[in-house]
């Protein structure tokens, strides 16, 4: 249609690569390479002894609040980078000490946060239990 | 001003010329062809680099060891990532019984779009960059988070206690060490004024006064926070905790062999090309060539192209380098190293270089230090 | 040409995912699916010439909630899988029982309803825009974030602080 939209081509192809060396590769090595299954080849590998009970159990909590962490830091830079990249230009018409005191405000607040977070302990990987519970005998 | 590879080439022209008598559906088919022979290039270049990549680093680990290291395939054992490949790809496909069969099936595919969608952004000289986006860096880091999502299923879908730790800890590292990274590139966007990858090379010089590493304090400090942050994005060590084959057997890809296996290295040693090669950008003056040789004929790009790889090849030899000098991490470390202190620091750093872009209009540190020099040395007179 | 195609890829990604999000049994499986859908809603954005808030889907969504909701998956852990999520409609309190699909089915009919009728007062304007340069529409962002809406900006740093310590609320361990 346009000629606009052509520069997406090379990102729809370099993905189109990528999935074709994959299949392509699996597909040729199908006919080169041996297929003798046995039982005990087929059971997950591990560290070498027979494997007990399933992967799937629970997981720690603070995977996820690290997860969330992150999802808040990546909203913040995708807010931050419209602004980080017009900061230039409006500061060479004068207007920058305006764009700096928004982004000083922004930043303000979500550092407040961080630093609420590293305050109360939230922050530290290995946590909390052992640290409430040495509060608490101090107390 | 989006600019392309066909773009470039037009301004030859016999290439606009040719161009002027096609139809518009025609003229997108050539477009087509013409991305998909340089694509092809690309990804075919950094493959082979990500063979070589495995050879480099098997090479340099053990020239620090004292050790000879592969010697047998080709001179000096430089074919020794090829042999490997036949070796993989003549080995047995064993997948767990119990695995999750679709999700084991498509975790290398999140790994290797993921790396090689981000070669289109990547300005190897001037005009020889497949599209120049006006979200380049930040298409960059869209894309790139594919790759975290694929390590996790590498390491669920095996069913197996190890790879699913390994994947867990590579997922968590990989989200983790995103944000001063990020913050870190936030701080260059905010000098240039521009999101394109090759407006950010352009505008640094060929000399070193002239990089965005030596153009204030912050960045200084930002360039070794980026440095560390990607070294933990690509699981290298000290950070290589989601495959760290002393307590995880090999991580994530315990499970995988033969091909699929040679899916997650080849995308693991791309991707370390391709944030070598992003930091190089960034902060290392990218494709610049001093004074500029050769201009916007072949032989400049061809100049440009050289010094593209030359510097991001310097970093992949300090990514190897640093691997085999330094222990691992924990994981609480690792995680008190990303929140407590990169983090903080990549957060002053974009404030540090906001107030140096209002209060010296961002001119670099050694253009003030002149300026005064000259302004005391006109005082004297 | 280019954009057609873009579109037909795209649309079916968001068909297809949004398809097999609600109709595999596996939770795992669903992340993965919609992961698919949100690539191909960032296609759309790509279609339509708004590039930044592509990337800024990929960003976010793709690389972001889809892992969140993946760990939030493992949180569950035991019983969801050695079932191997087995479970029909009927294991879920609240589910498969008549009334939820009388509502279920008023509500479809409803959302179909209000679309076709949105759709058919936009008979012009749906189609991507054929015009010339895609705009830099990061600048077009940036300038409307620090001057006419200055203050959904700020705000909303202040909607992310209270996501902050929500979050770091809810791990907290139960004391006592």
């Amino acid at each position: 249609m346009s000629q606009n939209f052509d520069v997406y081509i090379p990102v729809v192809l370099l993905m189109g690569f990528a999935i074709i060396i994959i299949i392509g590769a699996l597909i040729v090595g199908r006919f080169i390479r041996p297929h003798h299954p046995t039982e005990l080849k087929q059971t997950a590998y591990e560290c070498g002894e027979l494997p007990v009970g399933s992967a799937w159990s629970f997981f720690n909590v603070r995977f996820y609040v690290v997860g969330l962490i992150f999802i808040i830091f990546d909203v913040e830079s995708a807010l931050m980078f419209p602004v980080v990249t017009v900061f230039k230009e409006l500061n060479s018409i004068g207007k920058g000490g305006i764009v700096l005191v928004e982004i000083l405000i922004f930043l303000a607040v979500l550092v407040s946060g961080v630093a609420y977070c590293w305050r109360k302990g939230d922050l530290d990987w290995v946590k909390s239990f052992q640290n409430t519970v040495g509060n608490k005998i101090k107390k | 001003m989006n600019e392309t590879i066909v773009t470039y080439l037009k301004q030859f022209e016999f290439v606009s010329r040719g161009y002027a008598g096609l139809s518009p559906h025609m003229a997108t088919l050539v477009s087509v062809i013409i991305f998909g022979i340089f694509a092809f290039v690309i990804v075919n270049v950094c493959a082979i680099i990500g063979g070589l990549g495995t050879y480099a680093e098997r090479k340099i680990s053990a020239d620090m060891q004292m050790r000879i290291g592969p010697n047998r395939v080709g001179p000096y054992g430089i074919l020794q990532f090829l042999a490997d490949g036949v070796k993989m790809i003549m080995k047995e496909d064993t997948v767990p019984r119990d695995c999750d069969r679709f999700l084991f099936f498509i975790a290398p595919f999140f790994c290797l779009v993921g790396v090689f969608a981000t070669l289109a952004v990547l300005p190897f000289s001037n005009g020889f960059i497949l599209t120049d986006l006006n979200i380049g860096v930040f298409y960059l880091l869209g894309v790139a988070s594919m790759v975290g999502m694929g390590v996790f299923l590498g390491g669920y879908s095996s069913n197996s206690k190890w790879s699913m730790l390994g994947g867990m800890r590579g997922a968590s590292q990989i989200i983790s060490y995103e944000i001063p990274v990020t913050i870190s590139i936030l701080s260059i966007v905010l000098l240039t004024g521009s999101l394109s990858l090759r407006d950010m090379a352009n505008a640094q010089t060929g000399f070193p006064t002239g990089w965005y590493i030596f153009h204030n304090p912050f960045t200084f400090i930002g360039f070794f926070i980026f440095f560390i942050g990607i070294l933990a994005e690509t699981n290298r060590a000290p950070f290589d905790l989601p495959e760290a084959e002393s307590e995880l057997v090999s991580g994530y890809n315990t499970e995988y062999s033969g091909m699929r296996f040679a899916f997650f290295a080849l995308a693991e040693y791309v991707e370390v090309f391709v944030v070598c090669s992003l930091a190089s950008v960034l902060f290392l003056g990218g494709f610049k060539v001093p004074f500029d040789i050769g201009g916007n004929t072949i032989i400049g790009q061809l100049l440009q192209v050289g010094t593209f790889f030359g510097k991001a090849f310097l970093l992949y030899y300090v990514v190897i380098w640093v691997r085999w000098t330094l222990p691992r991490l924990r994981v609480d470390q690792l995680m008190t190293v990303c929140w407590k202190y990169l983090t903080p620091i990549a957060l002053f750093n974009l404030v540090g270089c906001a107030f140096w872009m209002y209060f010296f209009d961002g001119k670099s540190i050694l253009t003030l230090l002149l300026q005064t020099g000259a302004a005391a040395a006109g005082g004297h007179h | 040409m280019f954009l057609k195609f873009l579109f037909i890829c795209s649309s079916l990604a968001v068909l297809f995912g949004s398809l097999m999000v609600a109709c595999t049994k596996d939770i795992m499986h669903s992340c993965i699916y919609l992961f698919f859908c949100l690539l191909g809603v960032a296609g759309l954005y790509l279609t339509l010439n708004a590039d930044f808030v592509a990337a800024t889907q990929l960003v976010v969504y793709a690389g972001g909630i889809v892992i969140l909701m993946v760990f939030a998956t493992m949180l569950t852990g035991g019983s969801a899988f050695q079932a191997h999520n087995k479970f029909g409609f009927k294991k879920i309190p609240m589910m498969g029982s008549r009334e939820t699909y009388i509502i279920g089915f008023i509500s479809a009919f409803l959302f179909i309803a209000i679309t076709f009728k949105l759709l058919l007062n936009l008979k012009e304007g749906l189609t991507p825009l054929s015009g010339q340069m895609p705009f830099e529409t990061v600048r077009i962002i940036g300038h409307k974030l620090v001057t006419d809406h200055v203050l959904p900006f700020e705000i909303s740093s202040v909607l992310l602080l209270g996501a902050l310590v929500g979050a770091a609320m809810i791990a907290r361990p139960r004391r006592g």
